[in-house]
């Protein structure tokens, strides 16, 4: 296998990782809060993904905008749940409520779905295809196009129409554009379910190539996490690049090393990163303001 | 020492208790089944669970067995704690003990404690190799069973280029370096042998390397899902080598991962494969397993079945206590609806494998090889 | 112990009886007692499954303990616990079960790896701000569980170790579960006891304001690095002992124990219980352990109600359990302070300087750029001892920047800085303050919880060199407390807020908040005092009040500068103004003189007049 079709499958894993950093990116820029439950809202799009495929024999592809909606609704309920109840704590608190509404989601998957490892159905039917020096499966192609589809709505919804302004005000200082008339809480709450949807389509398309376990977001939330924070906190295109990088990382240099090397090499990086340039590769660094 | 006594565990100081509904009804025979039920082992402890709770309902004639279900949680702690707990309760003549490696060498010092035999399928070998004289498997020990795949690979398939792959669970660790060790002695040391991540998603860096390595079967071990994983993106990768897999695929639950063109030229080892059907008794006890449970049976279930009947029957015999059920299970021979099972001394009941295959055409293998006893063995 | 207790301690000789009985009476220390015997009398009669519980209730109680020190006191959200916990575990049975050392060799190390773990990463992580460092602690402890797993020569690799001894010391084996379970709690109490030491004094407050604002209490004098550090460090070793514990009491060890199973439990354990009260942690490691083994029964749906509980416990009960019966108490029954006798020795503001008129502070030529605005752009002044400067100019001038820059906030980007004969230019803003140089903010800082006494006394923290060591040294009998108390007395007599000292700042005045934090600043009797708009939100009668007592602070001899807008505070207290606009000077000297320069009237009105 050349060099080009490993990097060619990181690129594919890559579009998956994004469009998980994208949504959970999106609810730190609005409230700072990291959400670790994000990686079990993937799953969820995983598991609807199944279940809706189960009753409506259509490809997934078209599928995705009805568990794009239904993750919504489960995102703007994890938000009343988990984070407007705690709004004014230490976001300590709000990191532990989201590990527990983690919990308790990982855990009635089990119960409402079953402990086993599932796949979902194939977003498109098909042969792989050649293209040049690589070659590529439908269904990895169509999850690029998805992936870079909703990178670019994300980036036109929040810098190019009112509800994007607003959100980033929310975001940027929440009791000034409340002062202003802005409807905070509505808008958080929108967000949560922005990132959700975001997540569940994630999930939906991540199901059927690397399945759907009960377990099986914890390690997403993770590399969220460390890919918002390599690419430089709150940075949209950043927490993208962090996840390319991850995955890339992942596929390229486990071909070279063992592969349990590679996730410590991964884990010593971010270190690394962190102890260089504390502020993420793009970010800016903040001096307090006292 | 520890006491045998019935706690008094109702009443906790702070007032913290829930009412733990205590079912103390008189029972000629209390075999408690510890078991992960939750957790990333609770596929296969649940199986555990249907085939011992499945046995306890037959029992032989003039037995009233009592077997309660006791949450491991698949953590080794929660293992040690869970069966502390069933074995303080009330007296025990044995304990089904869970099939995760780890929990299982957790429960070990709490049996010795407790002098009461467990009854586990658990493969790993270090479980019977430590002198310890209660445990006793109604699975072939890991040792024996990668010998009858490594046989398999070596002598049926004649390979000559093996590419080893498995994970770093503990499941995979174990029988990983069983088989570097086993195809070693027998001559054929593996040009590649390598381990991933269990939530490993992306197997591309592993296929090159089997391919650079001109691999031509490939043999894993690991638990379903990075395995499902590698097999399935190896053949989408053109590599359509045979693949000889540990018996997690075999699991109906993993095997409904794939498309039945996808498991072409595959095969895998087992104790045993009830869902095939491959004897009338095992067709009889398969049948009924799934009436009761509405899924299909694994080996897992079978094994852990066969486990508690035995125990059951030498109780029936006349072993009144747990040291006597030991010293029984040790010298006598059952014949079981999987196998006959017989103590090798040391706790070892088990010595049959098979290698089951997949066609292409349907999710259920075919048995195409039978071992036991000195083919498993590799001095 | 909780911040708003105000616990002052009576003089005169109490009888035998009294005391106990004053201590049952303060705080929630009753019910506490009532729980601790209810727990003996349970732990008297528990059969054998109760007692490991128990053991291991007991060792979790020391791992919360441990880590409220680096979560709860520091503020830093570490998820490496867990990680210390799991390092302890493993050098005890690696040690104990491969080579057969007894606890008299393994428990030393196994609290002594996970510090010197601690200590090690901690330069590199504890610098990072909230969301960095935990993040960098994640991966520390992502790391060792690597570690741990691929290692199986040594570790036994996912399958764990067993066969761990029980805990023995130079052959003496506790082996009974009854015995071990004294033992653990023995280690608890002691552990309880240690932290208790550590935290009651004045080092033990000064963490609440150090979360608050680590600028502000920098610049009071107090060393937040290294604060952070001991926490951390302390986590560390507590985590070691309690994973050294638990592997004696189960005798397995796998690496489930290192990662984030444990990690969330121990963070459940500690937000339940209650963040800061050390009685808070053990109740929440005994709560929660027997809660998951309650739950068990429920099988799958074990876990749901398992989150579904804690998540409802965590937004209903904020402050934990024993923070929530705190608050009612205090509802219930208003602690009424101790009256305070007179301190048998006021401590006299004493200006440990030579000569009236000799140069304090010496600024020159200081520029400094934000991205790509120049905020200064070679600013100079000097203070002499005793004098009051003003400092004014329009919004956006560089004044406040430039008050940070000589606390020591900010470093310059060229220029140099000069105060009490050294040189200040690239010096931290605590060791600053501890060469005299003491500030206030825009924004105040107060620990609201805290008393008007205790936030005062803070201000003496840094400068008294509270730390670790004196904590060690004082071995319970509060010397640094006591002592800051007497001076902040002091401080608050010249502030005029001697009259409400233990009420908590919370609850005060805008104007009697300003000056409990001038207080603050002036308690280590500074040889410069910098005020930043310290008249903002005054009224007019608060702003005389203030000028005349910062006039009577100058005259023992401190310097003071004061940034101001308001023209009419400054008018009446400043013996020389300095004018800055856009980041430049461009008028010094005597009021009147800077008052009608034209530069000054165009910088605030925008126009010649």
């Amino acid at each position: 296998m050349s060099i080009l079709q490993l990097v060619a499958n990181g690129l594919v894993l890559g579009a998956v990782y994004a469009l998980v950093t994208l949504g959970f990116v999106l609810v730190v820029n609005a409230t700072g809060a990291v959400n670790f439950a994000h990686g079990d809202l993937v799953m969820a799009g995983g598991y609807a993904a199944i279940l809706f495929g189960s009753w409506i024999k259509l490809p997934l592809l078209l599928l995705l905008p009805l568990v794009a909606l239904a993750m919504f609704v489960l995102g703007v309920l994890v938000c009343c749940v988990a984070y407007f109840p705690l709004m004014k704590r230490p976001p300590s608190t709000v990191f532990i409520s989201t590990l527990l509404t983690g919990i308790i989601l990982q855990n009635t998957y089990v119960v409402a779905i079953g402990p086993e490892v599932k796949a979902g159905p194939p977003l498109l039917q098909g042969s792989n295809l050649p293209l040049g020096p690589v070659v590529l499966s439908p269904q990895a192609i169509a999850t690029v196009m998805v992936a870079a589809l909703l990178i670019g709505g994300q980036y036109l919804l929040f810098f190019r129409t009112p509800l994007g302004r607003q959100l980033r005000a929310v975001a940027q200082d929440r009791e000034m554009a409340m002062a202003i008339g802005i409807p905070a809480f509505r808008l958080i709450a929108i967000t949560f379910g922005l990132g959700a949807a975001l997540a569940g389509v994630a999930g939906a398309v991540l199901s059927n190539q690397f399945f759907v376990s009960p377990t099986g977001g914890v390690s997403l939330s993770i590399y969220g996490y460390i890919a918002v924070v390599i690419g430089g906190w709150g940075s949209i295109f950043g927490a993208v690049a962090g996840a390319v990088i991850i995955a890339l990382f992942q596929v390229v240099a486990s071909a070279f090393v063992p592969y349990t090397v590679a996730t410590g090499g991964l884990y010593v990086a971010l270190l690394v990163i962190l102890f260089f340039r504390p502020q993420g590769l793009f970010g800016e660094r903040i001096q307090r303001r006292v | 020492m520890v006491k045998h006594s019935i706690s008094t565990s109702a009443v906790v100081g702070l007032g913290l208790l829930a009412a733990v509904p205590v079912a103390a009804r008189a029972a000629d025979v209390y075999l408690p089944i510890v078991v992960p039920v939750t957790g990333f082992m609770s596929v296969a402890g649940g199986s555990q669970r249907n085939g011992a709770v499945m046995a306890a309902q037959n029992a032989p004639s003039g037995l009233k067995v009592e077997a309660p279900v006791f949450d491991t949680g698949t953590s080794a702690s929660g293992a040690a704690t869970a069966l502390d707990k069933a074995l303080s309760d009330k007296p025990a003549l044995a304990a089904s003990a869970s099939v995760f490696g780890t929990e299982t060498v957790a429960m070990v010092p709490v049996s010795a404690d407790y002098k009461v035999p467990l009854l586990t399928i658990s493969g790993l070998s270090k479980l019977t190799e430590s002198g310890n004289k209660y445990v006793f498997r109604f699975l072939p020990n890991d040792r024996e069973i990668k010998v009858a795949h490594a046989r398999y690979v070596v002598d049926t398939l004649k390979a000559k280029k093996i590419a080893l792959i498995g994970d770093t669970t503990a499941y995979g660790q174990g029988g990983y370096n069983l088989l570097k060790e086993i195809f070693e002695k027998l001559g054929d040391k593996p040009v590649l042998a390598e381990s991933v991540e269990p939530d490993a998603k992306d197997m591309s860096a592993v296929i090159a390397k089997i391919k650079d390595a001109g691999a031509d079967v490939l043999v894993i071990h690991g638990v379903d899902q990075p395995m499902a994983l590698l097999m399935k993106q190896s053949r989408a990768a053109g590599l359509n080598i045979p693949i000889v897999d540990s018996s997690s695929i075999v699991e109906p639950t993993a095997t409904a991962l794939f498309e039945p063109t996808e498991l072409k030229n595959t095969c895998a080892e087992t104790a045993s494969a009830p869902e095939t059907r491959p004897t009338p008794e095992i067709a009889a006890w398969a049948d009924a397993y799934k009436k009761q449970f509405n899924e299909e049976p694994d080996s897992l279930a079978l094994g852990q079945y066969d486990a508690v009947m035995m125990t059951m029957s030498v109780i029936a015999a006349g072993a009144k206590t747990a040291d006597e059920v030991a010293n029984a299970l040790n010298t006598t021979t059952y014949k079981g609806v999987a196998m006959t099972y017989k103590s090798n001394g040391k706790g070892d009941m088990s010595h049959n494998a098979e290698i089951v295959c997949w066609d292409g055409t349907s999710r259920i293998p075919k048995v195409v090889a039978t071992y036991s006893d000195a083919d498993m063995i590799l001095k | 112990m909780s911040v708003s207790s105000a616990g002052y301690e009576q003089r005169g000789a109490p009888t035998l009886l009294a005391q106990p009985l004053r201590w049952l009476g303060h705080g929630v220390n009753l019910p506490l007692a009532l729980g601790a015997l209810a727990f003996a009398v349970y732990a008297g009669r528990a059969g054998a499954y109760e007692l490991r519980l128990l053991s291991v209730a007991g060792a979790y109680a020391i791992l919360v303990i441990g880590y409220q020190f680096i979560f709860s006191y520091a503020g830093a959200a570490s998820l490496a616990q867990s990680c210390f916990f799991g390092l302890g575990a493993y050098m005890t049975g690696v040690l104990g079960a491969t080579y057969g050392f007894g606890s008299e060799i393994t428990l030393p190390l196994s609290i002594l790896a996970p510090g010197l773990l601690a200590a090690a990463v901690a330069g590199a992580v504890l610098r990072l701000e909230d969301h960095y460092f935990s993040l960098a602690t994640l991966a520390i402890t992502l790391l060792v569980t690597l570690v741990v797993t691929q290692w199986l020569s040594v570790t036994g690799g996912t399958n764990g170790l067993s066969g761990i001894p029980s805990f023995s010391l130079f052959g003496q084996t506790v082996a009974s579960r009854y015995d071990t379970m004294l033992l653990v709690w023995g280690f608890v109490v002691a552990a309880a006891l240690l932290a208790l030491l550590i935290l009651r004094g004045l080092y033990g407050r000064a963490f609440h304001l150090m979360r608050q604002s680590r600028p502000v209490a920098s610049a009071l004098g107090l060393d937040t690095a290294r604060m952070r550090f001991s926490a951390f460090v302390l986590s560390g070793c507590y985590g070691g002992l309690a994973g050294a514990l638990t592997a004696h009491v189960t005798h397995v060890i796998s690496p489930e124990q290192v990662g984030l199973p444990l990690m969330i439990t121990c963070l459940t354990m500690t937000v339940i219980g209650g963040r800061m009260s050390i009685a808070g942690g053990i109740l929440g490691a005994l709560l929660i352990t027997h809660l998951q083994e309650q739950f068990r029964f429920l099988e799958y749906y074990a876990f749901i109600a398992y989150g579904v509980a804690t998540l409802t416990f965590l937004v209903l009960v904020p402050n934990g359990i024993v923070g929530s019966l705190e608050a009612i108490r205090n509802r219930l029954l208003p602690t009424t302070a101790d009256p305070i006798a007179e301190p048998t020795v006021a401590p006299a503001l004493d200006s440990h300087f030579a000569d009236q008129g000799e140069t304090l502070l010496e600024v020159d030529g200081v520029s400094k750029a934000f991205g790509g605005i120049q905020a200064l752009s070679d600013v100079g002044l000097a203070l002499r001892r005793g004098e009051i400067v003003g400092l004014i100019g329009p919004n956006g001038s560089g004044k406040t920047t430039l008050i940070n820059i000589i606390s020591g906030l900010y470093d310059s980007d060229a220029g140099r800085l000069t105060f009490a004969g050294h040189d200040i230019s690239r010096l931290a803003a605590f060791r600053i303050a501890r060469l005299g140089m003491m500030r206030t903010f825009q924004h105040i800082h107060l620990v609201d919880e805290m008393s008007v006494l205790d936030n005062i006394a803070l201000g003496w923290a840094g400068v008294g060199g509270a730390g670790l060591r004196q904590a060690f040294r004082a071995f319970g009998r509060n010397d640094s407390l006591k002592q800051a108390r007497d001076y902040a007395l002091t401080a608050a007599r010249a502030l005029g807020v001697d009259h409400c000292l233990a009420d908590p700042c919370g609850a005060l005045p805008y104007g009697t908040r300003r000056r409990v934090e001038v207080a603050r600043a002036l308690i280590a009797a500074p040889k410069l005092l910098l005020l930043d708009e310290p008249a903002a939100g005054l009224n007019e009668e608060e702003q005389r009040d203030l000028a005349q007592r910062i006039k009577a602070i100058a005259a023992t001899g401190t310097a003071v500068l004061v940034v101001e807008h308001n023209l009419v505070f400054l008018a009446a207290l400043a013996e020389r103004l300095v004018c800055l606009d856009q980041g430049r000077v461009i008028a010094a000297g005597l009021p009147t003189e800077v008052r009608a320069d034209l530069k000054v009237i165009e910088a605030y009105l925008g126009t010649a007049a």
